[in-house]
């Protein structure tokens, strides 16, 4: 969001408080939802749950084009239209909700620091495995993706998304690499977040943080989504500590 | 226990505390064992020896520098900088590095040292890192040749040069260029601006002993640490797993605005026709100079393109003050997380600090025209002592290097004044003649060859006559 538009966001959101019927937006649980957006919706969910927020999940076939910014989860609060982690983080502290008050600047740094870490990595790592390695997409998110459309819709948009996808990939400097590549990164990524942790229930403190949300909802996703290769959710297996949630 | 042998593998007495918790196994911070000076170990009893030390053949050393040896060669610089005086045949670019970094050291860490003359340091240095090969090992770099003569062919890295007092001008190559100076590597390094030359034809390329070729810098550094010359080693796993999370916060929040930097320096169009498509075009030999700079351009315009494109910029500003925004606020983290420490980790330099000095020293030392950026990192002054400091300790010669000619805004000037003019000229001619060449050639005008003697008459009259008849 623009500074202007922004500034005038958190004006409005701070003068109203949480309505009762905030809702969620995402793409269909059962037939349409992928791991990354199955993943950034359960942060998301999580998130508000741990300032005690309610929300209610409405499934929507749509709910990537209704988007503001093209990527789900967003949230329709009042009159306004939040979409994805970090703006939601922000409008929810404008509200004057947050879970990381209590850090101090070296661990907000940090905390920021690891969020990065894992959109990063593990988020990019969960892209590239639906959308570039040809297994999967032959045999999963293609039907997933284009199932709501019929023919010969689904096949185009799933055709244009991969496209959009590998592009992205090809710019970041994915596109070379392979799936076991790919899987070392994830390791590395669940090795540095399972040092973070050590024995410790959260990240920071005895309270859980929007780090926390995040982590959580690609474990989870990761661990319980069905692929084609399932080496993704054996590598987050070994980080036992999280079994907690 | 300083001579001879084979490269201490075992670990020294003094345990790290860390070692066993590091079950889980994956080294990608290092925990082979090494003869490691740790940072607890006090100053042991073997540098008593320099005069039995200073005559020995060095062993091939791949121990790397810690602050111990800024101690340890404190102590020795004083004295043996006055004894050993071979002529070092092999003591090429690794010796004058190593011997600026000790005797930039040696002023931080003696009060007993006096300034000496280069070459004395150099070999001071040389026989101080003789002696003090047992402990801090970093001094092997010192004894490039004989190392070299012993293994396989050093190490070769090729790199952008350098430009703006730094040693490189690519945010890449200056990276791995501190993590090697931070690691004592013994690297040849080729300071290029023609990246074919370059083994891979991307710059940075590393060149390994045997001959292959690394050009992703994560590899690069990888492979550097596989050959044990690893800055991360005293690091626990927390820190380690803090270097990645805050690698991936640097690629996030502020490589597109070293990108958008040099967007400003590539894309915006005044600022790239007078400054950057002129330096690299001058840098480059021929004919590179005619489609290297757009292409690069190209590729930079393109990466911004697709990482902003999902924000849906309503135009170029709004993405570019986003773009600042954010970086700011990762500029703000970073000096959050320096604190007052001298490196992001403690005393010592680790490959964290190799990328972020890379970063923060591209983003100051760029003489571009939007200050915003540079403004607000001038205000986070840990942020630019840290900088300083470590292009002070590692690349002190590197700092005097002169800017790439022309760069200065009066030299284009007077430099191209003779050829403005004659440019000048030349397009004036060019044009009356094609303009002549035309009208003869479609017949507007017509030189016809009457007899002179009547054409003007002729002429005459008819213009009389058209005088008339108006």
């Amino acid at each position: 969001m623009s500074l202007v538009a922004e500034a005038f966001v958190s004006q409005i959101a701070a003068a109203e408080p949480w309505p009762e019927n905030a809702t969620l937006y995402q793409q269909l649980k059962g037939e349409q939802i992928l791991l990354s957006d199955n993943a950034a919706s359960l942060a998301v969910q999580a998130f508000l749950q741990m300032c005690n927020l309610p929300i209610k999940v409405v499934c929507r076939a749509n709910a990537e084009y209704m988007s503001p910014s093209g990527k789900v989860p967003f949230i329709h609060v009042g009159n306004q239209v939040v979409s994805e982690l970090g703006p939601i983080v922000q409008f929810v502290k404008a509200k004057g909700h947050s879970l990381s008050d209590g850090l101090d600047e070296v661990q907000k740094a940090e905390m920021k620091a690891y969020m990065e870490l894992v959109n990063n990595m593990l988020l990019t790592a969960e892209l590239y495995l639906q959308w570039c390695d040809e297994a999967t997409v032959g045999e999963i998110t293609h039907a997933r993706y284009g199932s709501p459309y019929p023919w010969p819709l689904n096949h185009i948009l799933a055709y244009q998304k991969q496209w959009e996808i590998k592009r992205k990939m090809k710019a970041i400097g994915w596109g070379k690499k392979t799936l076991d590549q790919v899987l070392e990164d994830v390791d590395q990524c669940c090795q540095a977040l399972s040092q973070r942790l050590g024995t410790q229930p959260y990240f920071f403190n005895k309270q859980p943080t929007e780090l926390d949300a995040l982590v959580f909802g690609h474990l989870y996703t990761i661990l319980t989504t069905q692929l084609t290769n399932d080496e993704l959710s054996e590598k987050v297996l070994f980080l036992s500590e999280d079994g907690k949630w | 226990m300083l001579l001879g042998g084979p490269p201490r593998r075992s670990p020294r007495s003094g345990t790290s505390p860390k070692g066993p918790q590091s079950s889980t196994g994956h080294v990608h911070f290092g925990k082979s064992p090494q003869t490691w000076p740790r940072r607890t170990r006090p100053r042991s009893p073997g540098l008593a020896a320099p005069s039995g030390v200073r005559g020995s053949t060095q062993p091939k050393r791949r121990d790397f520098p810690r602050r111990a040896w800024l101690t340890a060669l404190s102590r020795y610089g004083a004295r043996l900088w006055m004894g050993r005086r071979p002529s070092l045949p092999e003591a090429r670019g690794p010796a004058p590095r190593s011997a600026a970094a000790s005797r930039a050291s040696r002023s931080l860490a003696s009060p007993e040292t006096s300034p000496s003359p280069l070459p004395a340091t150099t070999r001071g240095a040389v026989a101080g890192g003789g002696s003090v090969q047992g402990r801090a090992g970093a001094q092997k770099e010192v004894f490039p040749g004989q190392g070299a003569g012993k293994m396989a062919a050093p190490m070769e890295l090729f790199c952008w040069s350098g430009g703006w007092g730094l040693p490189s001008v690519d945010l890449d190559s200056l990276a791995v260029l501190t993590y090697a100076r931070f690691t004592g590597a013994p690297l040849k390094v080729h300071k290029i601006s023609n990246p074919w030359r370059s083994p891979s034809g991307t710059l940075p390329a590393l060149r390994t002993s045997h001959g292959e070729v690394i050009s992703v810098p994560h590899k690069i550094i990888t492979h550097l640490r596989k050959e044990k010359y690893n800055a991360d080693y005293d690091l626990s796993a927390r820190q380690g797993a803090d270097t990645l999370a805050f690698m991936s916060l640097l690629e996030e929040k502020l490589l597109p605005v070293v990108h958008t930097h040099v967007h400003t320096f590539w894309i915006d169009t005044k600022n790239y026709v007078e400054v950057t498509r002129k330096w690299y075009a001058e840098a480059m030999p021929f004919p590179l100079n005619f489609f290297l700079p757009g292409r690069m351009q190209r590729q930079y315009m393109e990466r911004l393109q697709l990482l902003s494109g999902e924000h849906r910029p309503e135009d170029e500003e709004e993405l570019e003050k986003e773009l600042y925004r954010e970086a700011r606020e990762c500029l703000t983290l970073l000096s959050q997380r320096l604190g007052t420490q001298k490196f992001f980790f403690g005393d010592a330099p680790a490959s964290l600090d190799a990328f972020v000095f890379s970063y923060l020293a591209l983003l100051l030392q760029a003489k571009l025209p939007n200050g915003k950026l540079q403004a607000h990192l001038r205000g986070l002054h840990n942020l630019c002592a840290y900088c300083t400091h470590i292009l002070s300790l590692y690349f002190p010669w590197d700092g005097a290097e002169v800017p790439p000619p022309r760069h200065t805004p009066a030299g284009p000037e007077t430099e191209e004044e003779p050829y403005g003019r004659r440019n000048q000229i030349l397009s004036v001619l060019a044009g009356l003649a094609a303009m002549v060449g035309y009208a003869l050639l479609s017949g507007i005008v017509s030189i016809q060859r009457a007899t002179p003697a009547r054409a003007p008459s002729t002429r005459a009259l008819g213009m009389a006559e058209e005088d008339e008849e108006e």
